[in-house]
């Protein structure tokens, strides 16, 4: 039995059946079937999402330290090395656990793909391929062929609109989880993966059944879910103000404000600290992202205000 | 290790490895998954030649006696091209599938461009475009000529009725979703299975419906019409006996997988053959199972009956005759190419049109010995 075989017996023939199955119960809709499905694969795989979210949000937060390491160990490699091979240790961080995570799922995905594709026969050639992925259930053999049809598209045929809603949101994603960074060379790899990936997806969508585009378009939206309650809009957040610090960072600060505790520098900051010029400094601290409760009452660039009284129509003093 | 410290050639990687695996998954993604149209004509035999559609869109007339061609081949290609990348189509070459129709002087074919053509069957000049202008649905089934007209199922769930000689719109009658079946006639009783699940009787004339007929699944093969009965096969699993006057079930039988080609007969027992890898012998009053061939690979190319012998070939390409007195199956040969397209006979010689690599063999079914080949894609 060749791997082929074993692929299609234990992941792609149940995904295909079940997807059958689930449109049968879903009013013989195959949009809502996509949607409905990739929503419980979501689940399914949360925790592996949510570690890949944890790590990549971690090495961000590294980026100031290793701008540090970089600056101050630039030309001796071998230090350098060391010094941020320790970092990643104290920080209980790797580069490889972004990307685990992504490759354990990476098969998920690809059978889903495969699967909508297929289920989604057009040709003949199509139907005759997913007659050999069928089990033996009546209710698989009086769904089939599936309606192509779901809200505005044919689920069968490329969509302009739905290719540039996937486009439009795997930008918002790769945003959100862009590092901001002062280094101008990471700075522009960010910038070409947050052009190139949305691009690519689009051109895809362009070419791909818009039943496959409709599944990009879920679970894109989904992470981008996933990704505001566990980091925070990220990057998407204007540049001077700290957006929402998402689930996890706002539980982080509540409890150290409740135990007390006090760090100088908190490594789990949205903003990265710019490495150099003395202007982005000024920008921080006119924005105010980077004060810090010392502890000794309120901070000293805070100025009390004068209340003035508010000169407006609504609030006119009446005339005698 | 030294990937791991340096962050630039890490996202460098990273970004490769992305594009590598949506790109790699794209590809496998379309392997196998059938999403392009490209065609399985089956030949139509008339006066010593044979009509066919190649898989890149030409029409070939073929000499059976040698093999040669009787006129330069004829392109059939569509302005409309999708996509450029993916599963989406890239040739504009037309797909055909199902049998070509001969009949008058002319050969017609119905093309998945939404097009019915009608040609010179002698000179391979073009006579008649049907619509003219625009293009229907994609037609996958065959076109069938009788009482002067030309019937062909399109994807738009019509079954449309045509002037054979000039090709002018006759009729049309809707169905509930694509036609894919190539249409049967009985007398002045015309028969059509839909996606729908239905099988339809309809007068030849006008179109008008006599009867239908519902099963459980979409209805792809084209019926079989003898001793007052219909036979067709349906997507959900059933082989069904139905009689043509009332469209009353007289009895039905369960494989395991769709019923995709057309059955045959011969001497009152019906030949079935299904995506299951089997065809079975079924008698045609009674519908008792007499014998189970299993031919180990999925058959949707239709089968031929050659004086007491079934020709049957599966989609791995292996050719095999079906003794009818004892329904023992006897390999002729095996191809070891994809085999979709209906078989055409004529005269104890079986013409069997391949796919993968697309050529089509006139094989004696006595012997098994190939007397011609002709190479049809270059590709």
């Amino acid at each position: 039995m060749d791997i082929g075989t074993i692929w299609d017996l234990i992941i792609l023939e149940p995904v295909i059946n079940s997807l059958i199955w689930l449109c049968s119960t879903l009013f013989d809709s195959f949009g809502l079937t996509v949607i409905v499905f990739t929503i419980f694969i979501m689940i399914c795989m949360y925790p592996l999402t949510a570690k890949q979210l944890r790590a990549t949000k971690g090495m961000q937060e590294l980026q100031p330290k290793l701008a540090e390491l970089q600056k101050k160990y630039g030309k001796d490699r071998q230090a350098m090395a060391r010094e941020q091979m320790k970092l990643y240790k104290e920080s209980g961080l790797s580069p490889a656990g972004c990307m685990l995570p992504m490759l354990v799922q990476m098969p998920v995905w690809i059978a889903l793909y495969q699967s909508i594709i297929r289920v989604l026969a057009v040709t003949p050639e199509g139907f005759l391929s997913l007659s050999q992925y069928l089990y033996s259930w009546p209710i698989v053999y009086s769904t089939l062929p599936l309606a192509n049809n779901f809200l505005w598209l044919d689920l069968a045929t490329p969509d302009m609109f739905i290719a540039l809603l996937v486009g439009g949101s795997m930008w918002l994603q790769q945003k959100m989880t862009m590092p901001r960074t002062a280094d101008p060379k990471q700075r522009a790899q960010s910038q070409m993966m947050l052009w190139m990936m949305p691009m690519l997806f689009a051109f895809f969508c362009l070419s791909f059944p818009s039943g496959l585009a409709l599944f990009w378009l879920t679970s894109t939206v989904i992470r981008i879910v996933m990704q505001y309650y566990m980091t925070g809009w990220g990057a998407l957040a204007p540049a001077g103000a700290k957006g929402p610090g998402g689930r996890d960072e706002r539980l982080k600060q509540r409890i150290a404000m409740e135990g007390g505790h006090k760090k100088e520098a908190p490594l789990d900051a949205d903003i990265v600290e710019p490495v150099s010029t003395p202007e982005e400094e000024l920008g921080y601290e006119e924005s105010g992202d980077k004060r810090q409760d010392r502890g000794e009452g309120y901070p000293a660039s805070f100025r009390p205000v004068s209340r003035q009284p508010r000169r407006s129509k609504g609030h006119r003093p009446k005339r005698r | 290790m030294w990937i791991k410290y340096n962050r630039i050639l890490l996202s460098k990687v990273l970004l490769l490895l992305v594009i590598l695996l949506v790109g790699g998954a794209a590809a496998l993604g379309c392997a196998r998954t059938g999403a392009v149209p490209r065609g399985w004509s089956g030949g139509a035999i008339a006066d010593g030649t044979l009509f066919l559609g190649s898989m890149d869109g030409k029409l070939v007339a073929v000499d059976i006696s040698d093999g040669s061609q009787r006129w330069d081949p004829v392109t059939l290609e569509t302005s409309a091209s999708a996509g450029g990348f993916g599963c989406a189509p890239t040739s504009t070459a037309v797909a055909i599938y199902g049998n070509l129709a001969v009949g008058e002087g002319l050969f017609y074919v119905g093309g998945y461009d939404g097009k019915i053509y009608a040609f010179n069957s002698s000179s391979g000049a073009l006579r008649w475009i049907y619509p003219r202008q625009d293009a229907l649905q994609p037609i996958v089934g065959g076109p069938l000529v009788a009482l002067g007209k030309v019937y062909v199922g399109c994807s738009d769930g019509k079954l449309y009725a045509l002037d054979a000689a000039t090709g002018d719109y006759q009729w049309k009658f809707q169905t509930g979703d694509n036609i894919w079946s190539t249409p049967a006639i009985d007398g002045d009783t015309l028969f059509i299975g839909s996606f729908d699940k239905k099988l339809y009787a309809l007068n030849a004339a006008d179109g008008s419906k006599r009867w239908e007929f519902e099963t459980e699944g979409a209805i792809v093969s084209t019926p079989l019409i003898y001793n007052n009965t219909v036979y067709i096969g349906s997507f959900d699993r059933y082989f069904y006996a139905i009689d043509t006057a009332d469209g009353s079930l007289n009895w039905k039988f369960m494989a395991e997988n769709w019923f995709w080609a057309k059955p045959v007969i011969y001497d009152d027992t019906v030949y079935a053959a299904c995506l299951d890898g089997k065809v079975y012998a079924l008698d045609a009053e009674s519908g008792d199972k007499l014998a189970e061939i299993d031919l180990e690979s999925p058959i949707s190319s239709s089968p031929v009956a050659v004086d007491d012998l079934i020709i049957v070939a599966s989609e791995e390409g292996e050719v095999y005759s079906i003794y009818t007195g004892d329904n023992h199956k006897r390999e002729l040969m095996n191809l070891e190419v994809r085999v979709n397209a209906p078989l055409s006979a004529s005269q104890g010689v079986v013409y069997i049109h391949t796919q993968e690599y697309e050529a089509l063999y006139a094989l004696n079914v006595q012997t098994g010995v190939v007397l011609w080949t002709l190479p049809l894609t270059s590709k």
